[in-house]
């Protein structure tokens, strides 16, 4: 055991302890996590971009995630234009899983259509709610297949799509099409 | 001069490593893909669990800090082993109970509770509360219950999962052993690290910046947990 430090050293070591930790805290850690940035210096290194890629939406991510176009918080979904139409192509690497989202409010629709060239592929359509982090999400459907047709209404304001799995060892494209009130999120990274 | 010098450097080198690698790692729950095994399959699945929680251990900084405050002046083996014992004992418990009996606590909170242990064990090391209470509070003690509260957290990142009954207990027995095989793994080489440092003078030098480091790597994890609590929530 290290001997006992005095009054002065042990105050001061903690003192040292708090400015350290407010300070990385402050400047690097809640900028990056929470895009909270009170020193202005996490945007400046480009450390928020970070947070604004993060798959949990954070409630006053908005004006940044605009700025920067990396991401679409929901908050603008409800200037989203009804019964907006979009056609993607969306490729699965070989061996790899993605996930393909679209951000939406309580009680709205989306009618889609997808299919691949040809290979079935293990997918999951679901939602999680808006400022969940428990992890907790809903699977509106599940199964192996080549193409799939239909529409859902959400039932809770947040993030909705796909999670497609590719088992084979070529790159699959996807070509999706989907409308309804959605903004899109796109590629979860 | 000399070592203050290299003291202000060593504190900026840690923190660089605190602040911009550690905390890119699992912080809260699991991985992508160990997401997606988790969601795909049910019953027994020994090895993965396993795995999992192994993994969990070697990649979970908040964990590994506070052994290391542990380990900081612990010479004898038979000392380590009755210390990291408790440990496991504590969290064993709890993450076991936890999970059997559905036992939600707020992550963030509880990860909180966990930074509070790192910067309890650096303020104990740096003999704070021998100066503070004038006396030390029960080592052993503290140290089971703190596990009580690091094995709280696991069950709440694994609860996050809604695991399938179906062989909860081995899955959960087969996560647990994991978690023991990964913390045997990170402990002896933050020991081989440890025993060799001490070796050197610069040990007992930097006992105490290494401990108002760990004070603080602690700090920061109160902080960013409880943010999370406030923003998230």
């Amino acid at each position: 055991m290290q001997h006992t430090l005095s009054n002065k050293a042990l105050l001061q070591a903690t003192l040292i302890a708090l400015v350290i930790a407010a300070t990385v805290l402050v400047s690097f850690i809640l900028p990056v996590e929470y895009n909270i940035d009170p020193t202005g210096l996490g945007t400046k290194l480009g450390l928020t971009a970070l947070a604004n890629t993060d798959s949990t939406i954070n409630t006053n991510a908005g004006d940044e995630a605009k700025e920067s176009g990396l991401t679409t918080p929901l908050n603008v979904a409800e200037n989203t234009n009804i019964d907006a139409t979009d056609i993607m192509h969306i490729i699965v690497p070989a061996n790899r899983g993605i996930e393909y989202k679209f951000a939406m409010q309580k009680f709205k629709k989306m009618t889609y259509q997808w299919q691949t060239e040809g290979t079935a592929l293990f997918f999951d359509l679901h939602g999680e709610p808006e400022g969940d982090t428990s992890g907790y999400y809903e699977s509106y459907a599940i199964t192996t297949a080549d193409e799939m047709k239909g529409s859902f209404t959400t039932p809770f304001a947040g993030v909705h799509g796909w999670y497609w799995k590719n088992t084979s060892d070529q790159e699959v494209t996807i070509k999706l099409t989907v409308s309804g009130e959605y903004t899109v999120i796109g590629l979860k990274k | 001069m000399f070592f203050r010098y290299h003291r202000i450097a060593m504190i900026i080198i840690a923190c660089c490593f605190l602040g911009l690698t550690a905390f890119e790692s699992i912080a809260h729950g699991v991985d992508d893909n160990t997401r997606l095994f988790l969601q795909q399959n049910t019953g027994i699945q020994f090895f993965p669990f396993l795995y999992i929680g192994a993994k969990h251990m070697v990649t979970g900084y908040d964990h590994l800090l506070f052994l290391l405050g542990v380990i900081f002046f612990l010479y004898k083996s038979k000392d380590i082993l009755v210390y990291v014992s408790l440990f496991t004992l504590g969290h064993s418990i709890t993450l076991l109970l936890g999970v059997i009996a559905n036992l939600q606590v707020n992550a963030y909170l509880i990860d909180a509770i966990i930074g509070l242990s790192v910067v309890y064990k650096g303020f104990d090391n740096l003999g704070g509360f021998q100066r503070l209470l004038g006396v030390n509070p029960n080592a052993k003690l503290a140290v089971l219950i703190f596990g009580l509260f690091h094995g709280l957290g696991l069950a709440t990142k694994l609860q996050e999962f809604q695991l399938p009954e179906e062989g909860l207990w081995t899955n959960l027995i087969a996560f647990n052993i994991g978690v023991e095989l990964g913390q045997f793994a990170a402990l002896t080489l933050i020991l081989l690290v440890i025993s060799f440092w001490r070796k050197f003078a610069s040990f007992q030098y930097f006992s105490t910046a290494s401990n108002t480091l760990l004070m603080s790597a602690g700090m920061m994890l109160i902080g960013f947990q409880l943010t999370g609590y406030f923003v998230m929530n």
